[in-house]
């Protein structure tokens, strides 16, 4: 039984920046659960310790570090960043061939058989989160799928799991209430606004700091849903549908694809072994 | 840990000095965020602005090596302005006590030292005592000759702007923090210092140790909920090799070796068992001859009796001292002929390594046991070696890793926690245990056809199966104990064959094995209690009595007996360790430091039961470079002693030969862990997620440095000191600031150890430039302060 019959609403993470450490658990966490190569990096790619860069095909989170002056204190922060699964989210509206949906869990997940490789959903997203597999002679897109296969089988998501201190996951509802409760006990200790609350319409990723969004460089995004400002401008705008359908002959697009599936699939086979083996260890 | 890792939830403050949690102890975080949830304040102290820095509520510099000018200055604040837990202080600790007239300190030296073999003889370091040999005592606490005053006078010196001047911390930084930490004397306030190697890898890093204890001692804070000085172990397992033996100076559960001088056993119990005059002490290392004989029993069973000493003779004696820094002088010199590395790195962990790594090429064999292939068993290959000019033999054994084996695993909370085999090893890797095995079943058959002196050997008591992997249970049955004939202890009457439920049950006339006292209690006649899961916990405190084993049997907290006042009553009624219920004639909660009742009784013992005369030390004779912690710059400092004209610790490990210069090396250099990597980095800088992470050996250093050495984020720069010379990327970071120091601006430079030349990540290793110079008690390297230079380029520009 999943998590969202028995809520009835779907889930949310809430992630307290005042509490995480930037130990990068979940990060290791994410690309262990979803057997992703490790990239190669060269010193680091930002302020602090980061690395990667960014999110990119082969990760699906990154902790984001700053490290700064502020009244003469110094400021070190940690800003996990992730598919920030939105309620109404641009990518499901924008895909023209519905790879994307939003599912009643609260996780918005991705259908590799069905995606053309189109972009829009790139274009689309507000927090700049699904990627291409530029590496890849056949790429797809790829984005953190809220470990949707782990919360099927009443599994919290990895990330969540492996963080020591600053995450919390379930009900949307009970998520914003703990923030709001935290907010209201330590008024001192946070900025007063749960990022995530009204963004983009609302999204099931929640968070809580310090210091103010924009310094931590938060993507600042409008409070509606952004499908109402992305679909009818994409619309209106025929000719990338057009160029990326017509640009690759569509027979030799999906005999290439379905190989490359059935490749995925084998791996992804294997890779289920493992999550088994992890699932009842994690249970236990 | 006096206390383990769930209680740090109810500490009002929390001092991470010498640690840095977040980063080392990540996990640990889960129960300091709880503490600061309840309102609680973390305090970061530490040279770098680090992870753990960024969770605090306050932060203070100080330069790497003067802990105790911090302390110091921290005492003298808590007695100058009266902040003492006084009911705690007078009737808990050793501060009424007074003192020989012939102690004294003068000008750095404490009285007693000699200079010839810069080592203290410490008659004058003792008790003044009546004809009966009890303690003379001043309850007031005015007695010039007692304790507290002499503590008083002495760190008097400590005044805020001189500790300042020496640690360079910001003044109102320091002032803020002190009143912070020194506000949990009230019996209802509480407050915990987190160490770790940050301490501890000084010339001084007992003292440093000591000066924490002293600090909580006075505030009345050691044995209660939220307090205690709390050493974060490093190594998921650390605790539990020390507990079983891992120092060349203690045998399992903390008995002393022998020394050539403890010619038979009579000599070695008397003179390693304290005795006390005082019947009010519990004296618990009075009961050493029963532990003793228990180990010598499980060591050589049935051929241990009592005619034959229990095979007292058997025990290697020991006639000097064999700490780290010595064994690796000896290496050097050719010393050893073979050398067996279990899950350990000499070559990257150890310091100044290079010499060490020569000192390998002077061995016949070498045998490596690791998950890896580590940089100590390919070190022929290191840059700048001659593989043809090395004629050591060298054998790699793949071992299991943790999850390939089951057993026991001690935390740093004193919990040994049973762990199963989750998968097979892989490939022929095989568990240490059953590498042991083999080697000792093939030495028993070596010695038995013609070993010069087999009985050490061949009368090993070594039952463990026939099977390539030992019966793990076995050991752990052994380490309890059993009873080796039917017997009456105490009134109760045991089997032959049965489990010893307690340490108590141990008799000193062979009737009981046990191959760790400490640990008795740990596989009772009820099971295995290291396998115990239950999560009841119902003083709502997380103590959790049902979940695992805690030694010493199972308290949670140790020195309970302190946290309650003179009549059994919880100092903090909010947040009780122990109470002492009048109606049932009990103490309530956690195990009790024993089970005598309260102190406003008769028949009591006083709390502090490990030590003879039953007090908290403030004044510790025991130690090697005085009873009062002192401060003393590092070995190699940038700056002249301001407090007094020894320079540094005079009873320190310092080779005859050592030698610095802090013109050509002015910079403060010290060494730490990230998150991201572990210890000498086998286990990390092979897994590419993690190499992912932190690619390269990096060094820190501040904005003023950079600037002033032409360096930006991510050059290459060659580090140096007089042992050697490294390079690393560089990271410029505003979080490393310089620091005043005597009206002098020094320079700190940053750098993690983890790196080596060998495995997918490669880097120089920061043990290079360390110096093998070590603590004057343990012998522990001084990692964390030494100097250095930095400049531009790789070491081959
Ligand atoms: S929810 Fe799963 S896929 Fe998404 S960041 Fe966390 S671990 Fe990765
Ligand atoms: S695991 Fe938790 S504490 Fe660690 S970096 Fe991720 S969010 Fe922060």
């Amino acid at each position: 039984m999943s998590r969202a019959t028995i809520s009835g609403e779907p889930d949310a993470f809430l992630i307290d920046l005042t509490k995480c450490t930037g130990c990068r658990g979940c990060m290791v966490a994410c690309k262990q659960w979803n057997q992703l190569p490790a990239e190669e990096t060269d010193f680091f790619s930002g302020e602090g310790y980061q690395n990667p860069k960014e999110m990119s095909e082969n990760t699906y989170t990154v902790i984001k570090f700053r490290e700064f002056e502020k009244n003469g204190h110094s400021i070190f922060s940690f800003y996990k960043e992730m598919c920030m699964h939105c309620d109404d989210p641009a990518c499901v509206s924008v895909c023209p061939v519905n790879a994307f949906h939003k599912t009643p869990e609260g996780p918005v997940i991705y259908d590799a058989k069905v995606c053309i490789g189109c972009r829009f959903c790139m274009i689309g997203c507000p927090f700049d989160v699904p990627k291409y597999e530029w590496s890849k002679k056949l790429p797809l897109v790829r984005k953190c799928d809220g470990c949707y296969s782990r919360i099927k089988a009443d599994l919290k998501p990895a990330c969540v799991t492996a963080c020591p201190s600053a995450m919390e996951y379930g009900p949307r509802s009970q998520m914003v209430q703990i923030a709001e409760e935290r907010l209201k006990r330590h008024p001192d200790h946070y900025i007063n606004t749960i990022y995530g609350k009204d963004e983009a319409g609302g999204t099931s990723v929640l968070y809580l700091s310090s210091e103010p969004y924009e310094e931590l460089r938060f993507p600042s995004v409008p409070e509606r849903p952004l499908p109402s400002y992305t679909w009818p401008a994409l619309r209106l705008v025929p000719g990338i549908f057009a160029t990326v359908v017509t640009g690759l002959t569509a027979l030799t697009l999906f005999n290439h694809r379905k190989e490359r599936l059935e490749r995925e699939r084998n791996k992804e086979k294997e890779a289920e072994q493992q999550r088994t083996v992890q699932a009842e260890e994690d249970k236990s | 840990m006096t206390n383990h890792w769930i209680d740090i939830q109810h500490s009002d403050v929390i001092m991470c000095i010498g640690s840095n949690p977040a980063e080392n102890h990540p996990v640990s975080f889960k129960y300091i965020d709880k503490a600061k949830d309840n309102g609680g304040k973390l305090i970061s102290v530490d040279p770098r602005f680090t992870r753990t820095s960024a969770k605090a509520d306050m932060y203070a510099q100080l330069r790497p090596g003067t802990d105790i000018a911090f302390l110091g200055g921290m005492i003298n604040y808590v007695l100058n302005n009266d902040l003492i837990h006084k009911e705690y202080v007078v009737n808990y600790t050793n501060a009424a006590f007074l003192i020989s007239d012939d102690f004294e300190f003068n000008e750095g030296l404490f009285s007693g030292f000699d200079k010839g073999s810069s080592s203290y003889s410490k008659e004058s370091w003792a008790y003044q005592k009546d004809e009966n040999g009890m303690i003379l005592r001043d309850d007031n606490l005015k007695d010039p000759r007692c304790v507290y005053q002499l503590m008083k006078k002495h760190y008097s010196r400590y005044t805020p702007e001189k500790v300042c001047d020496i640690t360079g911390t910001d003044l109102n930084n320091y002032l803020q923090l002190v009143k912070t930490f020194c506000s949990t004397g009230r019996p209802d306030k509480s407050a915990t210092i987190m160490y770790a190697m940050g301490t501890t890898q000084h010339t001084v890093g007992t003292q440093n140790v000591r000066s924490y204890a002293m600090l909580q001692l006075l505030l009345g804070n050691v044995g209660i909920a939220g307090g205690g000085i709390n050493a974060l172990r490093g190594e998921s397992n650390v605790q539990g090799s020390t507990d079983y033996a891992i120092l060349y100076h203690i045998l399992p559960g903390y008995l002393k070796v022998p020394t050539h001088t403890n010619t038979d056993l009579q000599a070695y119990l008397k003179k390693w068992t304290p005795t006390t005059d005082d019947p009010q002490s519990a004296n618990w290392w009075g009961n050493t001859p029963k532990y003793m004989v228990s180990l010598l029993k499980a060591y050589w069973g049935e051929a241990a009796t009592a005619e034959n000493d229990f095979c007292y003779d058997y025990l290697p004696k020991r006639s000097g001292n064999y700490s780290y820094i010595k064994l690796m002088e000896r290496l050097q010199l050719g010393g050893f002929e073979g050398l067996i590395n279990m899950g350990t790195n000499p070559i990257v962990g150890g310091p100044d390594v290079q010499q060490i790594a020569k000192g390998l090429d002077k061995l016949k064999w070498m045998v490596s046991v690791d998950l890896w292939e580590t940089e100590t068993s390919v070190f022929w290959r290191r840059p700048g070696a001659d593989p043809k000019t090395i004629d050591t033999e060298v054998f790699l054994l793949p071992a299991a890793s943790s999850i390939e084996k089951e057993g026991s695993i001690s935390n740093s909370g004193r919990w040994a926690q049973w762990r199963y085999q989750a998968i097979k090893p892989v490939g022929d890797a095989k568990s240490d245990a059953a590498m042991l095995d083999m080697w000792v079943k093939e030495l028993k058959k070596l010695y038995a056809e013609d070993g010069v002196f087999p009985g050490p050997i061949t009368d090993l008591a070594w039952d463990y199966g026939h099977e390539e992997e030992p019966d793990i249970d076995k050991v752990a049955r052994e380490c309890n104990g059993f009873f080796t004939r039917d017997t009456e202890v105490k009134g109760k009457r045991f089997k032959k064959g049965e489990q010893v439920p307690s340490f108590a049950y141990l008799k000193d006339d062979g009737s009981t094995v046990s191959g760790n006292w400490l640990y008795c209690g740990s596989y009772t006649e009820k099971g295995n209690m290291m396998k115990r899961r239950g999560l009841e916990d119902p003083g709502g405190m997380g103590a959790y009595h049902n979940w695992s084993w805690c030694w010493p049997v199972n308290r949670r907290i140790l020195y309970n007996r302190a946290s309650v006042d003179l009549d059994g009553k919880s100092f903090n009624q909010q947040k009780p360790v122990i109470s002492w219920n009048r109606a049932t004639r009990k103490w309530e909660g956690d195990v009790p430091d024993g089970g005598w009742p309260p102190m406003n009784e008769p028949g009591t013992k006083s709390p502090f039961i490990m030590i003879p005369e039953g007090y908290g030390r403030l004044f510790a004779a025991g130690l090697a470079d005085g009873p009062f912690p002192e401060h003393y710059e590092p070995v190699e400092s940038p700056v002249d002693n301001c407090m007094t004209a020894q320079q540094c610790n005079p009873a320190a490990m310092i080779p005859a030969d050592f030698f610095s210069d802090s013109d050509k090396y002015p910079y403060v250099g010290s060494t730490y862990r990230v998150t991201e990597h572990w210890q000498a980095g086998a286990m990390t800088r092979n897994l590419p997620w993690l190499v992912e992470l932190v690619p390269d050996m990096f060094v820190e250093i501040g904005t003023t440095l950079a600037k002033a050495k032409g360096l930006k984020n991510g050059d290459m720069a060659t580090i140096t000191s007089a042992r050697g010379a490294i390079e690393a990327r560089v990271l410029v970071t505003p979080r490393i600031k310089p620091l005043v120091v005597s009206g002098k601006t020094v320079e700190q430079v940053g750098m993690i150890w983890h790196f080596g030349f060998n495995g997918l990540a490669k880097g120089s290793s920061a043990n290079v430039l360390t110096a093998a110079v070590g603590d004057a008690n343990t012998g522990i390297p001084e990692s964390k302060a030494f100097l250095c230079d930095i400049r531009k380029g790789g070491m081959k520009s």
